[in-house]
């Protein structure tokens, strides 16, 4: 409350990002409620566990990370993709349907295949993340945009955007370690509850203390204590390339179509007068990195409206957005829904 | 402007280390060579698909059966590995409770295991047609090389890490 009250006083624009968040606030905790009552019945169902975002496979991962030699990763990620291509059935539709819209003209049959690459990608993406936790082994990596990755390593708060693309995970923590900065995640929130705690324990043993994991349904005051951390100089990561949950949300475009994306890190940038850092970690090979990033993102304040000026920040946003997801589209893990279509779009 | 931070191949099994050794290259244990990964890990899943499909199918099948039967045995290979991770882990740890190879890493030790059993099917297949033959010797013989690597390797202080 005193940190609500400090930051009003502070800055009168505040009370108009308030209003942003406190309009869903009520939403949030209604939802925040239900979740945690289906949280406690799904639990009392030991199946669940097993579900495909349960977190029986997030255990399975890291017992496998400490048991499995090297060599047995590529046939067992293989016939662990096939296995989770038949099963995560709505994933894969989601990312099959992105798949028609981001390559506009390619077959269904072929895309099939796409689909079964980009979820190899993934198993490979959580299997080197989990690597890196617990065995502590290092990966290659390759930075492109080395002068603003400089930048955003001695900025004075800065926001990261980036998408669900390649190991996000393991690129905070390499960044963490790199620059020897903290860094807060902000998260969408996991839908089984002891996943989540599992993958917000890994994260921040993975970072070493440096990472902090933040879920984007903690309440209004998130976005208060985020404004806090930017203003103190830390660096906050958030993932922009689709809403998930009731959030404060903007109309964007991506491929031509119409999206809703979070206006969260864009409000923050202007209240805060931070540059937004489009950044993204792309498996490159076994072991191997690419960092992605792309020239810092202004928001203006000028005398227009605000509105205004964050939609210009989230169109260039949008762009950066559709350039690395068409060259990278077999790591674009987005699966969940993310495209609208026309009815939606009214 | 781009910046690398890439280091020179390194391998984990002993005959590749010793190459790369005489090589001018670095011969410290690591499990980061992806090209290493795909071919020992491709080289013992057809050892044991081999194994298991002359173990499997009688030869006074139908051309169809056999052929299902050899696409079944590829995911029964799959689901043959994965409680073999476990009863492995089950062998570590009582090895453990013993006293034994406690200072190197699970993996490791899982890793002498999965050699052990593989050579053993190699050996198995030795007793098959003479295509079958060649491949189990071949990896007996890749198996002595790497003994023998090992040997060389523990007597010189270039292949020494810490945890190696």
């Amino acid at each position: 409350m005193l940190l609500r009250v400090w930051c009003v006083a502070l800055n009168p624009q505040i009370t108009q990002m308030n209003a942003d968040y406190s309009e869903v606030k009520d939403q949030k905790s209604e939802i925040a409620n239900s979740r945690q009552s289906a949280d406690k019945n799904s639990s009392a169902n030991f199946l669940d566990r097993f579900a495909v975002r349960g977190v029986f496979w997030r255990q399975y991962l890291d017992w496998a990370t400490v048991n499995m030699p090297f060599y047995t990763y590529p046939v067992l990620h293989c016939f662990m993709t096939f296995f989770f291509f038949f099963f995560a059935a709505p994933a894969r539709r989601i990312v099959l349907a992105n798949l028609a819209i981001i390559l506009p003209g390619s077959s269904r049959a072929v895309n099939y295949l796409r689909v079964f690459r980009t979820f190899y990608n993934y198993a490979w993406t959580i299997s080197e993340a989990a690597i890196h936790k617990i065995n502590k082994e290092e990966f290659a990596y390759e930075i492109i945009g080395a002068k603003w990755l400089d930048q955003l390593g001695a900025a004075q708060g800065a926001i990261v955007l980036t998408a669900h693309m390649g190991n996000y995970d393991l690129g905070a923590a390499l960044f963490a370690e790199k620059f020897n900065r903290e860094i807060r995640l902000v998260r969408a929130p996991e839908p089984d509850r002891q996943t989540a705690q599992h993958l917000s324990a890994s994260l921040e043993k993975s970072g070493e203390g440096a990472v902090k994991v933040d879920y984007n349904t903690a309440g209004a005051l998130l976005s208060f204590d985020l404004l806090n951390a930017l203003r103190l100089g830390e660096i906050v990561s958030i993932q922009g390339d689709r809403m998930d949950g009731d959030l404060a949300e903007i109309p964007a475009h991506l491929f031509g179509r119409h999206v809703r994306l979070p206006n969260g890190p864009f409000v923050l940038a202007q209240v805060a007068h931070v540059p937004i850092y489009p950044l993204f970690i792309a498996r490159s090979g076994y072991r191997s990195y690419q960092i992605i990033v792309r020239e810092p993102i202004t928001v203006l304040r000028s005398r227009r409206d605000r509105e205004d000026d964050i939609a210009q920040a989230v169109e260039k946003w949008c762009r950066v957005l559709e350039q690395l997801i068409a060259e990278r589209w077999d790591q674009w893990f987005a699966f969940a829904p993310g495209f609208l279509s026309d009815e939606q779009n009214r | 402007m781009n910046k690398t931070d890439k280091r020179s191949a390194q391998f984990y099994f002993s005959l590749l280390r010793i190459i790369a050794m005489l090589r001018g290259g670095d011969a410290t244990r690591a499990e980061s060579n992806g090209f290493e990964a795909w071919l020992v890990g491709l080289t013992i899943y057809s050892i044991h698909y081999l194994f298991f499909a002359t173990l499997f199918i009688p030869s006074n099948l139908e051309p169809w059966q056999i052929a299902l039967l050899l696409v079944a045995i590829a995911f029964w290979i799959w689901l043959f590995w994965l409680p073999l991770l476990y009863i492995n882990s089950v062998i570590i740890q009582a090895l453990h409770m013993c006293g034994l190879f406690r200072t190197i890493p699970i993996r490791r030790a899982q890793s002498t295991l999965w050699g052990t059993y593989t050579t053993a099917m190699a050996f198995a297949l030795l007793k098959s047609s003479p295509s079958l033959r060649e491949l189990g010797a071949i990896w007996l013989v890749a198996v002595a090389m790497n003994l023998a690597s090992a040997v060389v390797l523990a007597f010189s202080d270039a292949a020494r890490s810490p945890g190696a």
